[in-house]
């Protein structure tokens, strides 16, 4: 106390007052800064994707007249009228949503047993499960990737099924990569909820699975949302198994943005306008559950 | 922990509720479904690799991988071999990625601290701009870097655009091709990496309590002093686990090489995971594709263990 009222007074003082009011300059400049070198990327997108085709590929930095400039010369909707005509991107988009839906339907049927299970249960195989969740989810893409390939082939060979170039190759792989994290994080998700809950639906004559269906469901739909999402936007964004699983009839947008730059051109202008169409749908998601992710991630990776 | 009557209770519904009425059985059938997918999507997979690495698997010999001839341990010889060609490139693209992950990993986190430090001040607009600067992490990685792609281009890019009317450079540079890449790359991935570090280490510099803050001050601790010993012990745990997950990202990192640079990155930006796609997929030379990627997780396995040791999965899982 007695130290408080002594630095009182000199807080009001004219050079301290100044020091403040420099130091608040200095803190919106520096914030200012930072939204600028984050939106640069984001506002040379928009800027590209109304700018015609021509004044892209004519532009030139060395030429004051043809310098690239933030505001088009030519403002064009075209690059959007024609998203499907150069590049498929609409028909990417569909197999996108079809494969990322997929991918979150299966993903999630599997991770809410076993993330119930974990969060009720004890038996003897929940630490090295858990243990074996955590690997799994470190173990890099790349390690999977030849022998997918080789699998799929196999599989074809054997069953007729066909996996490489098919939705449901995709959905596979995908929903096996988004897995852990999601058993993990639904985990937490039903730990939040007493327990009393689902004891006192099981005496009112629920089965342990029922009580899950009838009362713990409804109550983590939050959650469950969240680990959706998150399955969602990890395989709308998956490139490398992508670029190697998919054919003409299945390729997603992840990599079917990769079309618009060729060896004889690249086509900026659409590319920025797909870019904006891919980026929407993810953008949307995320802020929808934002919070949870953010929960997620903090509660997932930080503790220890 | 069960409720007592559950037994009774099951015992009286049905066909399916007596199949799951052992108290023991029935966690193991709830993670049946999860287990059965992650043996054959992930333990089945990785034996197969592993047998493939020990056989010259190539184009010919894909249509029945049990003719392909047994080659031991030559595809790993070959892969770790300075005077093979392919070795050489192999161990170079271990050696980039290695420099590409000491540079965006310090950076990232530098830049992470410094914004997290930022937002943790209180200001007009805070919930807003802690919203905003998480746009890099949100970006798919496709339309990330075809962006930067864009914005890196000689002529047409905006960064040569920025750098003459600076007057730091005179002519336009060449930055995707040659000498240049793996710079224009690690602006890219810094970019799009360091909101990640800073979500993770505001999170942590929240939980610093406000009186200890206040108390050091009028205990006339300065600045410095004040991160130093108040708000450092709460972000270190973060900064290790940031650290160790970046390192297992950025070794295997291969959107960025691939959506900038395109599928050859060329020897200056030649990073592992390129490398073993071309090898098994331009070359077809699966086995040795396969015998690379092996070693490529036994030297993340180091990595792994430490990360696994410091979330201490056992001990964090109930609370």
């Amino acid at each position: 106390m007695n130290r408080q009222r002594k630095a009182y007074p000199s807080l009001s003082s004219p050079r301290v007052r100044a020091i403040r009011a420099a130091e608040r300059v200095a803190l919106y400049a520096a914030v200012l800064l930072v939204l600028v070198v984050v939106l640069i990327p984001y506002l040379w997108m928009v800027s590209g994707s109304f700018k015609t085709s021509l004044e892209i590929q004519s532009a030139d930095i060395t030429d004051p007249n043809l310098a690239p400039r933030w505001v088009p010369r030519t403002f064009t909707l075209d690059n959007y009228r024609n998203v499907n005509r150069t590049v498929r991107i609409l028909d990417y988009f569909r197999n996108s949503i079809i494969v990322s839906l997929g991918t979150m339907l299966l993903c999630l049927a599997l991770s809410v047993l076993a993330g119930y299970a974990l969060a009720r249960f004890e038996f003897r195989a929940k630490g090295p499960y858990v243990l074996s969740l955590l690997v799994t989810q470190m173990f890099p893409g790349i390690l999977f990737l030849i022998p997918y390939f080789i699998l799929f082939v196999y599989v074809n060979k054997w069953t007729g099924i066909q996996l490489k170039n098919t939705y449901q190759g995709l959905i596979l792989t995908y929903s096996s990569f988004a897995l852990p994290f999601s058993v993990l994080m639904l985990r937490s998700f039903f730990a939040t909820i007493p327990r009393e809950i689902d004891e006192q639906a099981q005496i009112d004559g629920c089965t342990p699975v029922g009580a899950l269906f009838r009362v713990i469901l409804p109550i983590a739909r939050p959650g469950i949302a969240a680990v959706g999402i998150y399955a969602f936007i990890m395989s709308w964004n998956e490139i490398l198994f992508a670029s190697l699983l998919t054919g003409r009839a299945t390729k997603t947008v992840a990599v079917g943005i990769l079309e618009y730059i060729t060896n004889q051109e690249a086509r900026w202008a659409g590319m920025m306008a797909a870019c904006i169409i891919v980026t929407i749908p993810v953008l949307v998601l995320f802020t929808l559950i934002q919070r949870h992710i953010v929960e997620g991630l903090v509660s997932g990776s930080v503790k220890g | 922990m069960e409720a007592p009557v559950r037994s009774r209770v099951t015992a009286a519904t049905g066909k399916a509720s007596r199949l799951v009425a052992g108290k023991r059985t029935l966690p193991y059938l709830l993670i049946a479904p999860a287990l059965v997918g992650t043996i054959f999507v992930h333990v089945i997979p990785i034996i197969w690799g592993i047998f493939i690495s020990f056989r010259d698997l190539d184009i010919y010999t894909i249509a029945n991988w049990r003719a392909a001839p047994f080659t031991g341990l030559a595809n790993y010889v070959k892969a770790l071999d300075f005077a093979d060609p392919d070795g050489l490139l192999f161990l170079r693209s271990v050696g980039n990625v290695t420099y590409y992950g000491v540079v965006t990993i310090t950076l990232g986190y530098v830049i992470g601290l410094a914004v997290a430090l930022l937002l943790n001040q209180r200001f007009f607009g805070r919930t807003l701009v802690r919203g905003l600067v998480l746009l890099p992490y949100i970006m798919p990685d496709s339309v990330a870097y075809s962006v930067w792609r864009f914005i890196f281009q000689a002529r047409v890019g905006i960064v040569n655009g920025f750098l003459m009317s600076l007057g730091i450079i005179k002519e336009p540079l060449v930055w995707l091709v040659g000498t240049r890449t793996m710079f224009a790359v690690m602006v890219a991935s810094i970019w799009k990496g360091w909101p990640f570090a800073s979500l993770l280490l505001l999170a942590g510099l929240q939980s610093v309590p406000r009186e200890l803050l206040e108390c050091a001050a009028i205990d006339g601790a300065n600045r410095w002093q004040r991160f130093r010993y108040v708000m450092w012990p709460h972000i270190l745990p973060v900064t290790k686990t940031l650290i160790l997950l970046n390192i297992l990202w950025n070794f295997n990192a291969y959107n960025q090489f691939k959506v900038m640079l395109g599928d050859d990155p060329g020897v200056y930006a030649e990073v592992p995971s390129t490398f073993v796609v071309r090898q098994a997929f331009d070359n077809l030379r699966y086995g040795l594709g396969a015998a690379m990627s092996v070693v490529l997780v036994l030297m993340m396995t180091v990595v792994a263990v430490i990360y696994l040791r410091t979330l201490k999965p056992g001990t964090s899982v109930e609370d």
